[in-house]
């Protein structure tokens, strides 16, 4: 009889709960350091320049000015994913956040009035701002320190992918789809701005750094090479970090900068972005332009896809260049899908890089995807849901990329979303006069058991219990708000039969921690979680061991209840605080601890990018219904309905926050959010014009969780952070064109753009209007 | 951003520190001005804080036979607490309730919003169409009192004069049968809250017992350099009768009104959206 669970599944606050409403949690925003000064950076004026002098004579006479730093004062290496990014620029700028110099001053005041001192001449270029502009010939060189592995000067990164018969898929087609989608950038807005305190000790040359990473221990490493030193002799220390959506994978020049400026003085710095600061210089959502052409068999089965991807790589690239990975996922094995041909470039331009952000390009890839799905129907004569309902992913499938579903709620989360939506009736209905209701659907797919791109995707855990009977879970993975803490901490507890209150997790130091790749991918819940059932498993066999022994018991089955070991056969039990000083004070004297280190099942990709890469999937399904007022343009998402496979529910109170942020994330990304720029620089680096939305936009969410116990996951767990962000724009857009009759391939649906579409519709007087780019 | 700050607590104080300081901006609320000061610091600048000055004409609300006098100081969110307002002018209470968020709200004043003379200032909309009148202070302590419309002189550019300050808003009771009026705020942007607006259309009708318009005011706002108030389309409404205006009466009506409208193209939103949309909403009056 399988096991009543206690812990797992219960609706538990976040273990920090108190701390962060009652202001006690330590941000990185609250580290002060005896001895600190305050770090402050000189960005460029223009997007594209010669340096031609940079003066910082003024700025280091000013009193309270501890070092000024330029390129000239630092010997480091590049750093970014390709290694084409310098800390500090040298002879040209390239980008709007090309950090020129630096200060160390005693205050704040005084760093940000060092930076007005320092004199820098430029001789403006013209810059390149269209990647489509800086593919062609006439074009100059934007990042000197690629190594030309590619035809074309500009090209950052490419992918190439294919599987199936594409000549034969075509023939079978009964239609075929030719669309052109462009995507904006987005970016995160963390609550808590970009910071860093470092602190390098003169003595001993170490480096702490408290950095609010989500990956410490590939920072640690890049910091390292960075820096050119001995990637042990940095520490990492985590503070809660205020918000990461994926903003805080890559390592940004800030970062080694505050370091330098601490090996420089001797003394800690800590550099804090004011909000304007964090608009301009963080990461964004890669923008994109998506060619995708489709088709569909005249029974409605889809038969080939071939993408053409071009991504706005700016100046530099972070991994957001490689989002293509999970794009081809997307493209490749969401619904099933005869041939696939898929290419992507990475083009340099003199504007802002992108950097990951939830869902690593699977948005862009399913509102793509999931709008030309719709068109599909349309030119077959056939429904929305039910084509796909014909196509959905099925248990036990393995795609023509090579992903394995074990288990697979596509279906089920289309048919609940579809129902519990009354998704044909709403269809169906008179879509009004000036305020016109429509009903859209998509699904994703993303991996939901890690995803082998380094070459381990493990997690290594310690775990003790000490004489007083509480446990300590320190885990090499790591916590930026999304409640994996107290997941692991219930795991404990589940198992162990400990009390929550006696559970500590201990996951933000790089001396203390085992390795981890980080936090992205959705993987935490589910890596951590395995390998801290990995470590009470050997730790219940020395336990049992001790209680065996000290029951007097011939066996090693044994119960662990209310901190107590009960023997399964003769009920008998001992207290398992008692257990453990037996164990560490009697001979022959061992600690009550264990580490385990886990390793998904999943495979790295071949060269052609087939293989199972992720333990587990997850897919999700959305139906969403929006009111679109046709006298302003303003679309008003009334209800959405979410289906998701999560596998097992692990801790419904969390799952709810993740969902819900998620999709409102994704409204934000439908509806209103995009960084503008021109010619290189930020047109609204602040809240007041980007529009993210407010409490008072928030939809309705119906919420249906989809169990399939993975048997790969902690107790059938699958990821679930980036799910509900990514069919959610597809989904809104699909809504909108039901609406409206027409259609949209560019996101956001600003008010603007949806009265432009309306009012063109109007003086075409066609139902087959083109697609609205504007 | 630096600046001195200096906290008059009595009528008298304020008149004798506007009569003493030199380079002085007023802070009220301090919604707008923090942000600009933010922007553009201004060097030796003293900010005359008057949100302590203790004067029931400055912070309180009079009613009268005549109509009902604001203090300036009033904060947006004691408009929206108003039951006058709520029940007599409805298009200044909405207007309140549409503005920047419930925190901001409670430290935006209505004076401020005047006197920050914004294209886009929400109470400021609703004024106009109510065609307020402003009570200015001089610094000798006399008043004058002008019509808003005349207050605004460009884009954030008012009648007032350096040592003055706005006093108190009066607005005039049009007809006594307050009962049948149509007063509504219109605000246009991309969210519900905490928005500026991109569009904003404010009216007050009021009809007689057999429906037919008597009194129209309609105000327009982030369509020109200033909030205008749509005469032409207010005269046109008078005498018809409210429910039986027509489709082309309706069109004819939002063209009168859109002939107020002058907007720009800016990072919000296009001339042609705002325009497209004034001439929609305006429409929707009637339906």
């Amino acid at each position: 009889m399988k096991k009543e669970l206690k812990v797992i599944g219960k609706p538990i606050p976040k273990h920090d709960a108190r701390m962060r409403v009652t202001g006690e949690a330590v941000y990185g925003h609250d580290i002060v350091l005896p001895n600190m000064l305050y770090g402050a950076i000189l960005r460029t004026e223009h997007p594209s320049a010669i340096l031609e002098s940079i003066d910082v004579s003024a700025a280091k006479k000013l009193p309270g000015v501890v070092c000024v730093i330029t390129a000239e004062d630092v010997d480091v290496n590049n750093i970014g994913y390709k290694r084409d990014h310098p800390i500090l620029k040298k002879g040209e700028v390239n980008c709007t956040r090309d950090e020129i110099a630096a200060v160390a001053a005693e205050t704040k005041e005084i760093a940000r009035q060092a930076l007005k001192l320092i004199k820098v001449k430029y001789k403006v270029r013209k810059g390149v701002y269209d990647a489509f502009e800086a593919l062609k010939e006439s074009s100059p060189q934007i990042n000197k320190f690629i190594s030309g592995k590619f035809d074309n000067k500009n090209i950052a990164e490419t992918f190439h992918y294919e599987h199936g018969n594409l000549e034969e898929e075509k023939k079978k087609s009964a239609a075929i789809v030719t669309r052109r989608f462009t995507l904006p950038r987005m970016t995160h807005a963390c609550m808590a701005t970009s910071n860093i305190t470092a602190s390098f000790n003169p003595v001993d040359r170490k480096l702490l750094l408290y950095s609010s990473t989500q990956v410490p221990f590939l920072y640690q490493r890049d910091m390292a090479h960075a820096l050119k030193m001995n990637p042990s002799d940095i520490r990492v220390i985590q503070p809660i970090i205020g918000g990461g959506f994926g903003s805080k994978l890559d390592m940004h020049p800030f970062e080694p900068i505050c370091a330098l400026l601490s090996i420089k003085t001797g003394r800690p710095v800590q550099i804090l972005y004011s909000r304007e600061e964090e608009f301009i210089a963080s990461p964004i959502r890669q923008p994109m332009v998506i060619d995708l052409t489709a088709g569909v068999d005249k029974k409605g089965n889809f038969t080939f896809r071939e993408i053409n991807i071009v991504k706005d790589n700016g100046a530099y690239t972070s991994w957001g260049a490689t989002t293509p990975f999970v794009i081809m996922q997307a493209f490749s094995s969401l619904y099933k899908l005869g041939a696939c041909r898929f290419d992507a470039k990475a083009v340099y331009t003199n504007n802002i890089f992108a950097g990951s952000f939830r869902g690593y390009g699977n948005p862009q890839a399913t509102f793509a995807l999931e709008r030309v799905i719709d068109l599909l129907a349309d030119e077959i004569g056939m429904d929305h849901a039910e084509i796909r309902l014909l196509n959905a992913n099925e248990k036990g499938e393995t795609t023509g990329q090579g992903l394995h579903y074990e288990t697979c709620g596509h279906k089920e989360c289309l048919e609940t979303v579809i129902s519990k939506s009354h998704y044909s009736k709403k269809k169906a209905l008179d879509k009004g006069e000036r305020f016109k209701r429509g009903i859209g659907l998509a699904s994703m797919l993303h991996v939901g058991g890690g995803a082998k791109i380094y070459r381990s995707d493990g997690c290594g855990t310690t775990l003790k219990i000490d004489p007083y009977g509480y446990c300590t879970i320190i885990t090499g993975s790591n916590e930026i708000g999304q409640g994996s803490e107290t997941v692991l901490a219930m795991i404990a507890s589940e198992e162990l039969g400990i009390e929550l209150k006696k559970i500590k997790v201990i996951n933000t130091d790089t001396d203390i921690k085992p390795w981890d790749v980080g936090v992205h991918a959705s993987r935490t819940s589910f890596v951590a979680g395995n390998s801290l059932l990995g470590a009470i498993k050997i730790l219940k066999e020395k336990l049992n061991k001790k209680a065996a022994q000290l029951l007097k018991a011939d066996h090693s089955e044994f119960e662990y209840e209310n901190n107590q070991i009960r023997s399964a056969k003769t009920n008998d039990s001992i207290a398992l605080d008692k257990v453990v000083r037996e164990m560490h004070f009697s001979e022959p004297n061992e600690l009550a601890i264990a580490s385990f280190f886990y390793e998904p099942s999943s495979k790295f990709q071949d060269k052609n990018f087939k293989g199972n890469v992720s333990g587990t999937y997850a897919f999700a399904s959305q139906s969403i219904e929006v009111e679109v007022d046709t006298y302003t343009g303003n679309v008003r998402v009334l209800d959405v309905y979410v289906a998701q496979d999560v596998g097992k529910v692990l801790n419904p109170l969390l799952l709810d926050g993740q969902i819900e942020g998620g999709i409102l994330q994704g409204v934000g990304y439908a509806l209103t959010e995009e960084l503008l720029m021109h010619e290189g620089k930020i047109l609204n680096p602040n809240f007041h014009n980007y529009k993210m939305l407010t409490a008072s936009d928030i939809p309705n969410i119906h919420f249906f969780p989809i169990e399939t116990n993975d048997k790969e996951g902690p107790y059938g767990a699958k990821g679930v952070g980036e799910a509900p962000l990514i069919p959610t724009a597809a989904a809104i857009t699909n809504a909108v064109c039901n609406a409206l009759g027409v259609e949209f391939v560019e996101l956001p649906l600003t008010p603007e753009r949806i009265l432009k579409a309306i009012s063109l519709n109007k003086k075409n007087n066609n139902h087959n209007a083109n697609p609205i780019s504007l | 951003m630096e600046f001195n700050i200096i906290n008059p607590k009595t009528k008298s104080e304020l008149l004798k520190t506007i009569r003493k300081e030199k380079h002085f901006r007023f802070g009220a609320g301090c919604t707008d001005l923090l942000m600009e000061l933010k922007k553009n610091s201004d060097e030796g600048l003293t900010v005359i804080n008057l949100s302590q000055v203790k004067d029931a004409q400055f912070n309180g609300v009079k009613k009268s036979a005549k109509g009902i006098r604001l203090g300036a100081m009033l904060t947006a969110h004691q408009i929206v607490m108003n039951e006058d307002i709520k029940n007599n002018f409805p298009v200044l209470h909405e207007a309140a309730l549409s503005l920047a968020s419930t925190q901001i709200r409670q430290v935006a004043t209505i004076g401020g919003n005047l006197c920050t003379a914004s294209p886009s200032g929400d109470m400021a909309c609703a004024l106009v169409t109510l065609e307020a009148d402003c009570e200015i202070l001089g610094a000798n302590g006399k008043a004058r009192t002008i019509p808003i419309t005349d207050f605004f002189t460009g884009v954030r550019k008012t009648a007032l004069k350096k040592n003055e300050v706005l006093y108190g808003i009066f607005i005039p009771s049009k007809k006594k049968k307050v009962k049948n009026i149509t007063s509504r705020f219109i605000k246009i942007g991309a969210r519900r809250s905490m928005e500026c607006s991109v569009v904003s259309l404010a009216y007050h009708i009021q009809t007689d017992e057999t429906g037919k318009i008597i009194h129209a005011g309609v105000a327009i706002g982030a369509s020109a350099p200033t909030i205008r108030f749509a005469k032409s389309a207010c005269g046109f409404l008078i005498g018809k009768k409210f429910k039986n205006i027509s489709q082309r009466e309706k069109e004819e009506f939002a063209g009168k009104v859109l002939s107020y409208a002058s907007p720009i193209t800016d990072i919000r939103a296009t001339a042609w959206y705002r325009k497209e949309v004034l001439f929609n909403i305006s429409k929707a009056i009637f339906e």
